[in-house]
């Protein structure tokens, strides 16, 4: 590796984990870290990963494996708290409604079963034939995983539409770079596999600058104001107002 | 490479869709959603179609086999009336949210009201529309609810107290 290429390495392994910390701080300084606490926390524990591996790195002594079992345990944990994000979002709309959020964490629960099987079907078929055991070997899942977490994000976006609400800059921001992550990551792991070991340093910075636009992206709408616009439409209004009138005869409220 | 590339279309694809979603909320203003007009509903009919009495009644004095030709037509009626509900209740989602943020916090409050009432009217609007697609199945096990017309109704007044609280 070139000494450009190891700068251009460090920094992109270094800067969004530092730039975590300047979104968590963003998200406190606004008070979102009470709407957001399970996005706050993946934050944290990001942060904290990167620590301990950048530190393990650093000591040559500790065995390769010691480093892997760490990478694989975060790996984990990141997709675990990347599932409670999305609840998060889904249910960001509905703060102020615990009834309807009970009903809509059903609903949810229940579409991501049904993803997560169509998801491990469709993985499962793609690597048919390539892999010699019966069980599905550990990236298999976390490429599975990370598809049904872009199905879940896209059901977002469409859960917003739905409502025919407008997504709050944050919400817009986490689904967004959340996004990017969840959608390149198994397409990541499968070039990996798929080059030789000398080019899979190109796919890592890749990813890697992925990571890096996807906190840039955090970073930026954690700091975005939404601009308030009171614009009372006088016509829905006058129209609702007479659509009352008229169903006022036939039920009293 | 099978996998290389159909996880890079699907990685493409989610692309294009992130794409468009940011274009549409930097593109796409806020004020032609908004701008839907609310759609007359007859709720006497609807209340009619929904009726557990009125089903009784059909029940007992029809044939079985013309009892389920006319519940599923009832049952087709009750979704149209659904979805212009639901349709309605987007306009008042939007109602709500243009006044969520206004300067006189009773208007606000009000406005964020309406918000949370219209998204469950919306919500129990989907339940419904799937419980009246499952009943259009077996039209005889699964009875149409008419509790949504009285929520239809809770936040259309509210909404429409709302110009007088702004002209206030």
């Amino acid at each position: 590796m070139s000494s450009f290429q190891h700068i251009l390495w460090l920094y992109l392994w270094i800067a969004p984990h530092v730039l975590l910390i300047a979104v968590a701080v963003l998200m406190f300084h606004k008070g979102l870290h009470k709407d957001f606490p399970i996005f706050v926390t993946y934050l944290l524990f990001e942060f904290l990963q990167f620590c301990i591996l950048f530190g393990l790195r650093s000591f040559e002594r500790v065995p390769i494996s010691v480093y892997q079992d760490i990478d694989m345990f975060g790996r984990v944990g990141s997709i675990a708290l990347r599932f409670g994000i999305i609840q998060e979002m889904f249910e960001a709309p509905l703060a102020h409604n615990i009834p309807l959020r009970r009903t809509v964490s059903k609903m949810l629960n229940r579409a991501t079963a049904i993803i997560v099987v169509l998801a491990s079907i469709f993985i499962g078929f793609l690597y048919y034939g390539t892999v010699s055991s019966r069980a599905f070997p550990p990236y298999a899942i976390s490429q599975a995983l990370n598809t049904v977490q872009c199905c879940l994000l896209a059901l977002v976006f469409l859960w917003h539409r739905f409502l025919n609400l407008r997504m709050s800059p944050v919400v817009f921001g986490i689904a967004l770079g959340m996004g990017l992550v969840a959608g390149f990551e198994p397409l990541m792991h499968a070039l990996k596999d798929s080059i030789p070991e000398q080019n899979s340093r190109m796919v890592d910075l890749l990813q890697m600058a992925i990571y890096h636009c996807a906190v840039l992206i955090w970073v930026y709408y954690a700091y975005a104001r939404e601009k308030f616009t009171s614009n009372v439409m006088a016509a829905p209004l006058l129209e609702v107002r007479r659509g009352a009138a008229d169903l006022g005869r036939v039920i009293h409220l | 490479m099978i996998p290389v590339i159909v996880l890079t279309l699907i990685a493409v694809t989610f692309v294009v869709f992130l794409g468009f979603q940011v274009w549409r909320r930097y593109s796409v203003p806020a004020g032609p959603a908004l701008a839907g007009q609310l759609i007359p509903i007859d709720l006497d009919a609807f209340q009619n179609l929904t009726d557990p009495e009125e089903e009784a009644f059909l029940k007992s004095h029809l044939a079985a086999a013309d009892f389920r030709g006319v519940q599923r037509s009832r049952i087709r009626a009750a979704r149209l009336y659904v979805a212009a509900l639901s349709g309605n209740a987007s306009v008042l989602v939007a109602v709500g949210q243009s006044v969520r943020d206004h300067a006189d916090p009773e208007v606000a409050a009000s406005g964020a009201e309406i918000v949370q009432r219209a998204m469950r009217l919306k919500v129990w609007c989907m339940l419904s529309e799937l419980r009246l697609t499952a009943a259009l199945a077996f039209p005889t096990m699964l009875s149409p609810s008419n509790a949504l017309a009285s929520h239809y109704l809770t936040v259309t007044y509210m909404a429409s107290s709302l110009p007088s609280k702004l002209a206030a």
